[in-house]
């Protein structure tokens, strides 16, 4: 059953489950009123009169008395309350049982899709096999789960082993149900049937995920741009020309995990310093980083007189890690005018690169910086230069100007880092 | 004459209105924070359906975190704990205890267990704190991202500064030290950082689950129950409605106050800006995030706090009636402290929505309402002594209230089937519905009274924090497993007698 219709269906019980008792208990006290206030008649009158009553409705108070329509309404509360707890009960107990029942059911299913794929893959004979798969796999739950092991084998698999395991998708027609997801008016449906066919290579729905990419929704949108980036071919990283929206760490840990486990292959990420968009520049700054292309030092460079700080910082942080000792004067440079962390970062990439060239400049650092944490990056950048810097240090140590001890002590226990 | 009756009929018109309209005001809001939460879950939960978090882990630029854990007389727990701390799921972290001036067995135990020496290291008072004795790391190279301080006893919040001051990594972890953190917390809380567009994430709070009578092993949840004490499963349902029923919500809407003390990650650059934790509160959790927000807010700096509701980390609660009294009292004067030291909050339109929802929920709610109750009690017993009542409509009243609020336990109690499942056993879930027809008369009626006295305790000046006496994991660990022995053997023996 459609799960919308369920849903419509689920309502219109719990309206009658609510309502109709809130309304019966509504048309019983109005009755009530009604029944007190039909006129009397001979004994009952002279009962009523003596009493001197007017209408009243529940616990003797007024019917005409604002608190007798507020305790219709309070009951009305009551019974809608007492309902709603016995339905969540009744809700909860159901939910439970349904929980445990699927959660056996996939792990049975698990198994067995488990065996029979491996079996189907690494035997030579398989139709059997696969006429067991096909058989058991006649139902949507048990189709979900077997695409779900499918892409969970999938990772593990290359080559030869690989395409049989795609082939054996199309055979099952499972491409057909990762189509109709990737169709679904449900986001979270869509970015399922996204990921299938990134997964499977299904390239028949690219023009759905394009549109995608113009939905409102971020996580569609994201979604929708890794599938793209596994399923173009010719140009995958080709979206991050013309990215508008921040490219976040998380899709950018995405994208690089793409390339690492999927070998994409690896473009020149200094195409993208230039990009208008920071976010784009940091993550080129990052790839170049991981794969090391050092060939894309003058764009790194440029990089540094970025005016976002960000992007500068990034920039700094990629000469330490992949060592550009070219950059070093342009590091010193950029020194005065950077603000404390970009500063840091600055030492912390000359420690990486332990360029003796940098001593007096480093002792600089120790010697005029008021920031303890400056001072301290400046000394552990000495004292990796080696012979030469540790022994910078133990002359500083002994230095009666001023007091480095602390400091140069703290540096050179090993212990510390 | 005339004029005291009408002014008699005039206040107790007043009273019976302004306490009804505020009853139903309460109640309207918690169905609609019940409501925009559940939104905020099923979002979440289909968000998160696909997302592999061992990405984290593998990726080269994950943000690094420093895991900051204040100790003061936690001799009973520490070592299970620390070593869990340790074993977090994550590539980029240290571990800082800090050692708030114990005076029971707690250093010496970490010193011998982790083979603790004594460093040359610079401390840099950025953040001031009380003076540290000295900074302690391990012989055993696999401990090498654990840092131990020795510091004089100075309060939780000084303790913090001190972790946050030795910290080198871009975000910290606050938590307590007796707390049990689920292994994948840290990528679980990572992951918001890591989605920051145009906002800067100063913060992300996580759920916040109840240890007693769970089975432990290794400082890890094996097993989870529903605790045997009568009071500790009070607070487990008060811990559902309040995670998954009002801080999702607050969290969407961006009115959140407060991220639990138990567990906190934050934005290190941030908190140092604002000066660290404040040590002239008992509720610097709370504190240290509405001062971030004021901070981000103030230099008009676009942020967003996040709230993540995967059970992230187990906490004992207290068991016995005084310990729980006095957590109570003290958060409800750390409550008083925020809301006052922050007061140009109110309703101010500056804050946005942190301001004229956040701040003004908490003002009415969380302070405001358990005055009202209290002298919604006191009015009821003068009404009672004075034969004032109208004991039908007095039950109409209180059947609504009581039903209603059963109502929104059993919603608390339906989201966390519906989301987390966490509670395996069909008696746990059943039992948890039994508390929440109980809690109305026997638990909530006290959480007022210690409210109250938190109240008057503020106003007295009373500024301690209040002893906890903690059972221990350890000893939890030992009666379970005894138990799962025993039965383990008394099932072999019958299988061996049913064996022909």
């Amino acid at each position: 059953m459609n799960k919308a219709v369920k849903h419509i269906y689920l309502c219109v019980f719990l309206m009658l489950l609510l309502g109709v008792p809130a309304v019966l208990a509504w048309q019983q006290s109005e009755n009530d009123t009604m029944a007190l206030a039909e006129p009397p008649s001979g004994e009952q009158q002279q009962l009523q009169e003596t009493k001197n009553s007017v209408h009243r409705g529940w616990f003797g108070i007024p019917d005409t008395n604002p608190q007798s329509r507020l305790i219709r309404a309070l009951i009305i509360v009551i019974i809608t309350s007492t309902v709603c707890q016995v339905v969540l009960l009744i809700w909860i107990l159901i939910n439970r049982n349904r929980i445990h029942a699927v959660e056996a059911k996939t792990g049975r299913l698990l198994e067995q899709f488990q065996t029979l794929l491996v079996d189907y893959l690494f035997s030579e004979n398989n139709n059997e096999q696969f006429r067991e798969i096909q058989r058991i796999a006649a139902f949507d739950f048990d189709r979900r789960i077997l695409i779900n092991q499918m892409i969970d084998l999938s990772i593990n698999l290359s080559g030869e082993s690989k395409e049989k395991l795609r082939d054996l998708y199309f055979k099952l027609e499972l491409d057909q149900d990762s189509l109709f997801k990737a169709h679904s008016s449900m986001w979270h449906i869509q970015i399922k049937g996204f990921k299938e066919m990134a997964f499977m290579n299904i390239k028949e729905a690219s023009q759905q995920i394009r549109n995608a990419l113009k939905s409102k929704n971020n996580i569609l949108r994201m979604e929708a741009q890794l599938a793209l980036v596994r399923l173009n071919e010719d140009d995958p990283f080709g979206f991050l020309d013309d990215l508008k929206r921040p490219f976040t760490l998380w899709e950018q840990l995405n994208v690089h995990e793409l390339i690492i486990f999927h070998n994409l292959p690896i473009p020149d990420f200094s195409r993208w310093t230039n990009s208008t968009n920071k976010t784009v520049v940091i993550f080129s700054l990052r790839m170049i980083q991981v794969f090391k292309q050092t060939g894309a030092m003058q764009a790194i460079i440029n990089c540094l007189s970025h005016p976002d700080r960000e992007v500068r910082h990034t920039a700094i942080r990629v000469c330490g890690e992949i060592q550009l000792h070219d950059t070093l004067p342009h590091l010193k440079h950029i020194y005065k005018s950077e603000d404390r962390d970009n500063c840091l970062a600055i030492i912390h990439a000359m420690e990486k690169m332990r360029n003796e060239s940098m001593l007096g400049f480093l002792k600089l650092v120790l010697d005029k910086e008021e920031d303890v944490q400056l001072q301290i990056g400046a000394a552990v950048a000495i004292s990796k230069m080696g012979e030469t810097g540790i022994s910078a240090l133990v002359k500083l140590m002994k230095s009666e100007y001023k007091d480095y001890q602390i400091i140069i002590r703290h540096v050179l226990d090993k212990r510390i880092n | 004459m005339i004029i005291s009756g009408i002014f008699s009929d005039v206040f107790f018109y007043i009273i019976n209105n302004v306490i009804f309209v505020l009853t139903c005001f309460i109640f309207g809001t918690y169905l609609t924070l019940a409501a925009i939460s559940a939104i905020a879950l099923r979002n979440y939960l289909r968000k998160n359906s696909y997302v592999d978090y061992n990405s984290i882990i593998l990726a080269p630029f994950t943000p690094s975190i420093s895991v900051i854990a204040p100790a003061y007389n936690e001799a009973r727990t520490i070592i299970e704990n620390t070593r869990a701390l340790l074993s977090l799921y994550y590539n980029n972290f240290e571990v800082i205890i800090v050692n708030d001036g114990s005076t029971d067995e707690t250093f010496k135990k970490m010193v011998e267990t982790y083979s603790l020496e004594r460093v040359n290291y610079y401390f840099d008072y950025r953040i001031p704190c009380e003076r540290v004795r000295g900074v302690y790391k391990s012989k055993n190279r696999s401990f090498k991202n654990l840092m131990v301080i020795d510091k004089v006893n100075g309060g939780k919040s000084d303790a913090l500064n001190a972790g946050i001051n030795v910290s080198r990594k871009d975000l910290i972890c606050c938590i307590d030290v007796d707390s049990i953190m689920e292994p994948d917390a840290l990528l679980k809380m990572v992951k918001p950082f890591m989605e920051e567009t145009d906002k800067k994430v100063i913060g992300t709070g996580g759920v916040i689950r109840i240890a007693n009578s769970c089975l432990i092993e290794d400082g890890q949840i094996k097993e989870i129950r529903l605790p045997d004490n009568f009071l500790a499963r009070m607070q487990t349902l008060e811990y559902t409605r309040a995670f998954l029923l009002a801080r999702m919500a607050w969290g969407k809407l961006d009115g959140l106050l407060l991220i639990s003390g138990a567990l906190g990650l934050f934005d290190k650059e941030t908190v140092v800006k604002c000066g660290g934790y404040s040590i002239k509160t008992v509720g610097e959790d709370m504190e240290i995030v509405v001062r971030m927000r004021r901070y981000m807010a103030e230099n008009k700096l676009p942020y967003q706090l996040t709230y993540i509701p995967d059970p992230l980390v187990w906490t004992e609660v207290p068991s016995r009636g005084r310990q729980l009294s006095r957590q109570r009292n003290r958060w409800t004067r750390g409550t008083l402290e925020t809301l006052i030291t922050h007061r140009k909050l109110f309703m101010n339109r500056k804050y946005g929505r942190f301001g004229m929802l956040g701040y003004t929920y908490w003002f009415f709610f969380e302070w405001l309402t358990p005055i009202i109750e209290f002298m919604g009690y006191i009015y009821f017993t003068y009404l009672v002594i004075f034969k004032l009542v109208n004991w039908p409509f007095f039950l109409v009243l209180l059947a609504f209230v009581y039903t209603f609020s059963v109502m929104i336990s059993a919603f608390a109690i339906l989201f966390e089937e519906k989301t987390f499942h966490k509670y395996k056993s069909r008696k746990d879930v059943l039992n948890l519905l039994l508390v929440s027809l109980a809690e109305p008369f026997f638990y909530h009626p006290r959480t007022v009274w210690w409210a109250i006295r938190g109240n008057i305790d503020y106003l007295l000046g009373v500024r301690r924090w209040g002893k906890m006496e903690r059972t221990g994991f350890g000893k939890g660990k030992k009666q379970k497993v005894k138990v799962r022995e025993a039965k383990t053997v008394q099932q072999l023996k019958a299988e061996k007698q049913k064996e022909p």
